[in-house]
């Protein structure tokens, strides 16, 4: 097969990530955990460097010209980000620690109006992110859980997930590509379902905004929670988009600085939003450059970013089945890759995924092995753990030959001890 | 096999043949009859998991045979394997100074003396420090099922990853 976007992306882009260019035990570093976390490129690290060095200053309080400075590229990251999902308002942006706490948020503020017996629906797929603030909240409230199970090809089954839904169901939160098993969930559908039920939905994207391009208005979710970190900006920044109206809605989440209106010794007011959601100094330098990462992800264009993955998913999947000993979790890919995400969560016969690991790191490539937090989803498929290769736009074809080679070393090593 | 791709003279010494003999064949699988002693033990972030058994004599103060059952990768399964291989017939007090002695292995710092040297196999392992809690597990386990007070009960999970 030919991978005609290669030279045009990969090789184009590749050196604009210093950390990508380096020997590790000795070997050219191999990246394959993107869906741990993203490696960052100079535009992102520049934004960094450039607002301690030039501009750092506390946000939406002084008056002086660097609290101004930093404000407005703090603003400005809030709308970047609002455009790369296509929200209709500026102010359906709330900055967050991550993803998880914008689940947090949304569990403690909106959840605490459920009553017992409300349900809410999961699937077994999800990150514990998408779990535990959801079991807490249930245990507060009384309210119920119940999971969407997959198809046979491991995917969100959407008519168990009919059979599930009823006048009951106050929320839908699902994620939208699996982690583990790579599978993008029909979130559109399942949105239109749960609204004609009258419940909510959130949508877990941080395994999809730094692969496609997402449209919030689209999908038409009510909430949508991403990690900053997976999507080339640096840790302690994620985002979450929620409707303006349900937004408005909602009590504070934390409070303290930044989020009031009026404060009196026994009471206060709030400030409008998104501030209402944002308590104290934000991380200012991270949101600004997360919306350096928006900016560096736009002007790769995120069809393209999604074309290109899906072509190293292609020949991933395809070398994978040429291993006899591998066994992979989640759909296969469609015609030229599509269909799924760029990643494979897999077993080695009876090489163990930490073990894999260890011997892959040694040399060079640095894969995920464990739960990969979706304990729940291994026990649903009677596995205790897997290793896992994820991709990103910035790795190549020979980066897959490297790590196939070492897998196939790997198997051979633990095999022939007893051949 | 080709060596073009790894540094393998790193993985032989964290893997060595007696570690992968213990992996795949191992000796002390199973439960203890009767059973003194139970606990399990785990490690959160990657879910290796064991499950210890002990049988002591009348007096409790040694221990007469050490079964594991769990899931985990080739050091934490190879590790509980040599490890009951070596404790019978060694006394509680004995082998709760193993227990010091072995974690203190896993920080370089320590080995253990001619009669317990099965032991020393394990040293690579100090090598790769994420790899160390898994050598640790069932030495961890075990010094909670030896401290415990009652004889079995102890239903929950001590973990590897407090301390």
């Amino acid at each position: 097969m030919t991978l005609t976007r290669e030279k045009t992306l990969a090789d184009r882009i590749r050196s604009d990530f210093p950390i990508l260019h380096q020997k590790v035990n000795g070997k050219p570093l191999v990246y394959l955990d993107n869906a741990a976390t993203s490696q960052k490129p100079l535009l992102v690290l520049n934004t960094l460097r450039d607002y301690y060095e030039q501009y750092n200053s506390n946000v939406h309080r002084g008056v002086h010209t660097l609290s101004a400075k930093a404000t407005d590229a703090y603003e400005a990251a809030r709308d970047k980000v609002a455009a790369f999902i296509n929200a209709a308002s500026r102010q359906e942006i709330v900055f967050t620690r991550n993803a998880s706490e914008a689940i947090n948020l949304v569990a403690y503020s909106w959840g605490s109006s459920l009553q017992t017996g409300d349900e809410i629906i999961l699937s077994v797929m999800e990150h514990h992110s998408n779990l535990i603030p959801w079991q807490l909240l249930a245990q507060r409230t009384g309210a119920v859980l119940k999971f969407v199970e997959l198809t046979a090809e491991q995917e969100f089954d959407l008519e168990h997930f009919k059979s599930l839904i009823s006048d009951k169901t106050k929320l839908v939160a699902t994620v939208h590509v699996s982690n583990t098993l790579g599978c993008i969930s029909p979130v559109k559908e399942i949105a239109a379902i749960a609204h004609e039920h009258g419940a909510k939905v959130l949508i877990d994207a941080c395994q999809s905004v730094p692969h496609m391009p997402i449209d919030v208005q689209q999908i038409d979710c009510d909430w949508l929670v991403a990690s900053g970190h997976k999507m080339c900006a640096p840790t302690g920044i994620g985002f979450l988009y929620g409707k303006l109206d349900i937004l408005r809605s909602m009590s504070p989440f934390l409070g303290g600085g930044e989020m009031i209106a009026d404060v009196f010794l026994d009471h206060a007011t709030y400030a409008d939003l998104p501030h209402k959601f944002e308590a104290g100094t934000p991380a200012i330098a991270e949101a600004i450059a997360l919306g350096a990462a928006v900016d560096y992800l736009s002007a790769i264009g995120m069809d393209n970013i999604y074309a290109y993955e899906a072509e190293l998913t292609a020949y991933l999947w395809e070398q994978l089945g040429q291993i006899s000993e591998i066994q992979t979790y989640g759909p296969q890919p469609k015609v030229a890759g599509l269909g799924r995400a760029a990643l494979a969560a897999f077993t080695a016969g009876d090489v163990h995924p930490h073990d894999l690991s260890t011997i892959l790191d040694q040399a060079g490539v640095a894969i995920r092995a464990g739960h990969h937090c979706t304990q729940p989803l291994h026990r649903h498929l009677g596995i205790q753990s897997t290793a896992r290769a994820s991709l990103s736009f910035y790795n190549t074809r020979q980066e897959i030959d490297v790590f196939i080679a070492a897998l196939k070393e790997a198997i051979e090593f633990f095999g022939s001890i007893f051949s | 096999m080709t060596t073009a791709i790894m540094a393998l003279s790193n993985v032989r010494d964290l893997y060595q043949q007696v570690i992968l003999e213990h992996y795949k064949k191992p000796r002390h699988k199973g439960k203890t009859n009767p059973v003194h002693r139970q606990q399990r033990g785990h490690n959160p972030s990657c879910g290796d998991t064991i499950e210890l058994t002990l049988k002591l004599n009348d007096a409790g103060d040694t221990i007469e045979d050490v079964k594991f059952e769990g899931e985990g990768c080739a050091i934490a399964m190879a590790s509980a394997d040599l490890m009951a291989d070596v404790l019978r017939g060694k006394q509680v007090t004995e082998a709760l100074s193993m227990v010091q002695r072995f974690q203190n292995m896993m920080k370089g710092e320590d080995e253990f003396p001619k009669e317990l040297r099965k032991l020393n196999v394990m040293q690579g392992v100090s090598q790769f420090p994420v790899r160390i809690k898994c050598a640790n597990l069932t030495w961890h386990t075990l010094k909670a099922a030896l401290e415990s007070t009652h004889d079995l009960a102890n239903t929950g999970f001590v973990s590897n990853e407090d301390t």
